[in-house]
């Protein structure tokens, strides 16, 4: 097996966006079975095979090598695993997609403006409160990471899936781990995002799985294709 | 018998021998205690699973807290010893996640020092089975407590300071912010009531519960009390004493004395935490021991000494030392004194193999 998997977003802007970037480097994706289909071809690379997948999956298939090279968030690649960034190569980021990883807290909390607050006011939540600091977030291993380089350790994570910025007001958690690319979400729900507050910066990246199986021609075909995109060859 | 296997019977007996109570908790344990105890950190490294109910289990990740849960629930608060032997299971970056490990827990013994003996004994007994000499890292939590207590700074200052021992970087850019404090000219203090006025509005226009989580009280406090940090600030001397003596590492008797020169200097009383720590040097004979005066595991309920021995990569093969705060963490009414050490099987066997 010498063809390339290339997995593409399935829906939304961000699948209208990757493939308009194609088109516009000359490589056209079109999905001939229509926006049910899930398989779709580049045209004129015979030997590109085109999925489209939900972004979370081209991550998590990224790593397992499932796929061979995808477009998705950076996000996504570091909290699907920890060692996920290990696993891919960044060939270059899309310019679209932007949006960063932040740490949030309600706009009351007039006392933390920065990470080294927060660290204080975990220290001693349990004793005053008998429970842990709540921190609402999807971003569970990004926040792990970071909290643990910061030296915080006393916190729960209480699993968000969708509105995380209504977490504090509804009670769920104390402050929320979002992303954002206004913070304007954020600000209407009446929280502000620390100081020191982005963990990631991300945007849409086209991504080569290292863990995939790159025999020498199938490699040729990736890093011409990957020049041809002006990526950064595997 | 083969070697290896040889040596796993022989820690077996040495496990069997230490005249405790041989523990065997189950493998499935509910997962909620270790967050609650050791918070996320710790939590990321359970292999975890649901039951139908939707509750959160966790392969047991270690053996010390089904033990001492176990023994608190049995109220007996009588003298206890238990040692263990046996599978436990951990995300890690190397090595399969299932692996041994072996251990000794003193609970409520009359005299800790002999029991850290005890426990210091058993982890050199361990080694040298598999041939390997014992090279001991020490740290001091009360030594170190004990330095801080005494140390010149607005006492504020002191739990931010002890809570961030034991972690190089967060304790590095404590320093160099407290270091930097801006000598500005502060700006008029708003009165509590009116900040407390002002936060309570700003909750209560966004929704939040004024007495679940933080109160506006707690906010008010906490603000003023930081504006009042950041004027106060911690003497050039007391930075300079907290750098000179986390710097300290090495050979355990010159870690020693520079420590007394550095007391003696800062007329600080260091004296029993010291004392304490040499006290337990006769029983390590030839092993190679240092200390390290920022060495501390990131966990709040260790005091007095704590220990690792390392391998020829400096890899972890044993690690303990005294918990005293553990039992009242875990719902004990009074103190109790703990201690104990858990062995890294594959580790130990792998530098055999080396």
């Amino acid at each position: 097996m010498t063809g390339i998997t290339l997995a593409v977003p399935s829906k939304g802007r961000l699948e209208e966006l990757t493939r308009e970037w194609f088109a516009a480097r000359g490589l056209t994706i079109s999905r001939p079975g229509g926006a049910r289909s899930y398989l779709g071809v580049m045209e004129g690379e015979p030997d590109v095979t085109v999925r489209f997948f939900p972004a979370s999956e081209i991550a998590r298939e990224l790593i397992r090598g499932n796929i061979d090279i995808g477009v998705t968030g950076r996000d996504l690649i570091h909290e699907t695993s920890e060692t996920g960034p290990e696993a891919v190569h960044f060939a270059r980021a899309l310019e679209f997609g932007h949006a960063d990883v932040v740490i949030a807290v309600p706009e009351a909390w007039i006392d933390v403006t920065h990470l080294h607050d927060l660290a204080d006011v975990a220290s001693d939540f349990r004793s005053r409160h008998k429970r842990w600091l709540r921190i609402a977030t999807k971003y569970i291993t990004i926040t792990r990471q970071h909290f643990a380089r910061a030296g915080i350790a006393e916190y729960r994570i209480v699993e968000s899936l969708g509105a995380t910025e209504a977490a504090p007001a509804s009670g769920v958690a104390d402050i929320v781990v979002d992303i954002t690319s206004t913070g304007s979400t954020l600000a209407a729900n009446g929280l502000r995002v620390l100081e020191d507050g982005v963990m990631l910066k991300s945007e849409a990246n086209l991504i080569v799985s290292r863990t995939a199986d790159w025999p020498e021609d199938k490699k040729r075909k990736l890093n011409s294709l990957l020049t041809q995109l002006a990526a950064e060859p595997l | 018998m083969t070697n290896a296997a040889m040596r796993r019977a022989q820690l077996e007996a040495l496990v069997e021998a230490q005249g405790g109570c041989r523990a065997t908790p189950p493998l499935l344990l509910p997962a909620d205690p270790y967050f609650d105890l050791a918070g996320e950190e710790f939590g990321r490294r359970l292999l975890l699973t649901s039951d139908l109910t939707g509750a959160e289990h966790c392969l047991r990740p270690e053996f010390t807290l089904p033990i001492v849960r176990d023994y608190i629930a049995d109220g007996t608060r009588q003298p206890a010893a238990f040692t263990y032997l046996g599978p436990i299971f951990r995300q890690r970056e190397n090595g399969p996640a299932e692996f041994d490990q072996a251990g000794i827990e003193l609970l409520a013994q009359p005299d800790g020092e002999v029991a850290l003996d005890q426990v210091f004994t058993f982890a050199r007994a361990a080694l040298s089975i598999y041939g390997l000499p014992a090279r001991i890292r020490l740290g001091g939590v009360g030594l170190f407590e004990a330095l801080l207590v005494q140390a010149d700074m607005p006492a504020a200052w002191r739990p931010r300071i002890r809570h961030r021992f034991g972690h190089t970087e967060a304790m590095e850019r404590l320093l160099n912010r407290l270091e930097a404090a801006p000598s500005a000219p502060r700006q008029e203090q708003p009165a509590r009531d009116v900040l407390i006025e002002d936060v309570t509005a700003r909750m209560v226009s966004t929704g939040l519960s004024l007495s679940e989580g933080r109160t506006p009280e707690e906010i008010a406090d906490r603000y003023l009390e930081q504006q009042a940090l950041d004027a106060a600030h911690v003497p050039a001397q007391t930075l300079k004493l907290l750098r000179d003596y986390l710097a300290i590492s090495g050979d355990v008797l010159s870690a020693l004395r520079q420590i007394e020169a550095l007391a003696e200097n800062h007329k600080l009383m260091l004296g029993a935490p010291i004392r304490a720590i040499r006290r337990h040097l006769d029983k390590f004979g030839e092993a190679q021991v240092s200390f390290d005066a920022g060495f501390s595991p990131r966990l709040d309920y260790y005091t007095g000494i704590v220990f690792e021995m390392t391998g020829r990569k400096g890899e972890v093969l044993a690690s303990g030392g005294q918990y005293d705060r553990l039992l009242e963490r875990l719902g004990a009414t009074a103190p109790i004194a703990a201690s104990g050490c858990a062995l890294w099987v594959d580790r130990l066997e792998a530098e055999v193999s080396a």
